[in-house]
């Protein structure tokens, strides 16, 4: 069953290797961390990380994120590199110093809620303990600064989210429609709904302890228990 | 290449000591009423001092300090270039107490009582001239600059200079004046070369050690570019000396790529710039900040 749960979004400039001399979004990394925490403190058999990527698939525990991917002096590992949302899934665990077992999930970013709900349900049943970190981020389209330039709907559609997350309504979350999530690049729906999942039938306690949109982008992190 | 690459030496300046991937700049202060490049625009002390505020918070390393223009004119005598420079000298070490202060003098007296006020590095860029400059160094743990200017005195200008290979003349020149000044007793660690590009040059003779720099730089001492605002970078534009710094960056930049590590500047800000984005490009400075793509 799960223990706790915690929501991180996943964008690069989390590792700090990437950005440069600059402390880019302290506050945020921060809240990640601490959210993190949250999950070593509920003494987990296991964390699972669940992060949309191109295709269902689970991952080699020890992978990582490949930085060079993204600044190729940064270095690789020698490893095949993560899909994103793992690797800062899996680079998040490390900062916290979690050395446990660890479950790296990728799920389909188009994947059916359905689908999204089954594995959240699967992964829960995976040990008698399992605290649940779902990576992904909100709406890429919330204004002509954003990665993804402005759509209206993108504001309302963050807000829905962090409604359901706020009051832990799984149902809501579980809801979710995935062609306007896909439009408003919002990358974090799957692993969302796989959340919904691992939660079925359960209304767990929850804190947001940030939700911004620094960059245009939604990042939500959030402690669920 | 004039000989096989080895590594870099290691770097001491004054009480700091600079990996061989620091770019350092070398911010020009002349106390000279007619110097080529704004003519006596830090011939007060004040001014001067103002100066030496400004380039090192635009990111100077190192101060050039400069009594005599290399141009030919008016005599400068020891004790007026002595009075010229060591009040200022003495000035920046009291203001600066860990700043690398170079003084450009090619004379022994001047450089002995500079040393005495605290210089760091004599700048020697009439290329030993004086033979007893390394000396000077040597006495007071001081640096030194190794210069070409091939068979030039001080304060002339050339006069259909030739070289069957300029590049092989710089070289033999400058690595001759660094192995003389270790026998001299000069710590190795705190000599540096320079080809002293336009000294006893033309410009074709510039553009092509700039173009070769990097066998200069294979030596494994520590080069020094000085091509700021210098005419072969107005004779290559045809532009005037107030519009040499796009041409002035261009080589800075070239020279970083090819190893140089310590570039003597007018243009303090710029220059830092030109550099870090250089080393940025190299890999050996991070970007500023990274966050375009990344969100």
């Amino acid at each position: 069953m799960i223990v706790a749960a915690a929501l991180c979004p996943s964008p690069p400039l989390l590792a700090t290797k990437l950005t440069g001399r600059a402390d880019i979004l302290p506050d945020l990394r921060t809240a990640c961390t601490a959210a993190t925490r949250h999950l070593l403190a509920a003494t987990p058999d296991v964390i699972a990380v669940v992060g949309a990527a191109q295709e269902t698939a689970t991952w080699n525990p020890d992978g990582r994120l490949d930085l060079s991917a993204y600044a190729p002096l940064a270095g690789g590992h020698g490893k095949p590199g993560l899909p994103l949302a793992l690797g800062i899934g899996a680079l998040l665990l490390d900062e916290a110093g979690y050395a446990g077992p660890r479950i790296l999930h990728a799920i389909d970013e188009s994947a059916s809620p359905a689908d999204c709900l089954r594995l959240g349900r699967d992964l829960a049943a995976a040990a008698p303990r399992v605290a649940l970190l779902a990576v992904g981020d909100g709406s890429t389209r919330r204004g002509p600064a954003a990665p993804g330039y402005l759509d209206e709907r993108a504001i309302p559609f963050d807000d829905a989210v962090q409604q359901a997350v706020r009051v832990g309504d799984m149902v809501a979350l579980g809801g979710l429609d995935p062609d306007l999530a896909r439009d408003l690049m919002a990358t974090g729906r799957a692993a969302w709904q796989v959340l919904a999942g691992a939660f079925t039938g359960a209304r767990p306690a929850t804190e947001i302890t940030y939700a911004a949109d620094p960059f245009g982008v939604a990042y939500l992190v959030a402690t669920l228990t | 290449m004039l000989m096989g690459d080895v590594e870099p030496r290691p770097l001491r300046l004054g009480k700091k000591q600079f990996p061989p991937e620091q770019l350092l700049v070398m911010a020009i202060v002349n106390r000279t009423p007619d110097s080529f490049y704004r003519p006596g625009d830090t011939w007060d002390t004040g001014a001067a001092l103002d100066r030496v505020h400004a380039a090192v918070a635009e990111g100077a390393d190192i101060l050039d300090v400069g009594g005599v223009p290399a141009k030919p004119g008016p005599e400068v005598t020891v004790a007026e270039e002595i009075r010229r420079v060591v009040p200022l000298v003495a000035a920046v070490r009291a203001a600066y107490p860990e700043l690398v202060i170079s003084v450009d003098t090619w004379r022994r007296e001047p450089a002995r009582a500079v040393c005495e006020a605290g210089a760091d590095l004599l700048n020697d860029t009439w290329s030993a001239w004086d033979p007893l400059l390394a000396n000077v160094a040597a006495e007071f743990d001081a640096g030194l600059v190794c210069s070409h200017v091939g068979t030039l005195t001080p304060r002339t200008r050339p006069f259909r200079p030739y070289f069957t290979d300029v590049m092989a003349d710089v070289a033999d020149r400058v690595l001759g004046l660094a192995e003389r000044a270790v026998k001299a007793g000069v710590d190795p660690a705190r000599i540096v070369i320079d080809p002293a590009h336009d000294f006893g040059k033309n410009t074709w003779h510039s553009l092509e050690l700039t173009r070769r720099l990097g066998e200069l730089t294979a030596t494994g001492w520590p080069v020094l570019l000085s091509a700021s605002r210098k005419d072969f970078v107005g004779e290559t534009l045809g532009v005037p000396v107030e519009d040499r710094l796009a041409g002035t960056l261009a080589v800075t930049t070239v020279g970083a790529w090819l190893g140089v590590r310590i570039f003597r500047a007018h243009d303090v800000k710029a220059t830092r710039q030109a550099l870090d984005m250089v080393a940025a490009i190299r890999g050996d400075l991070p970007p500023a900040r990274a966050v375009r793509g990344l969100a």
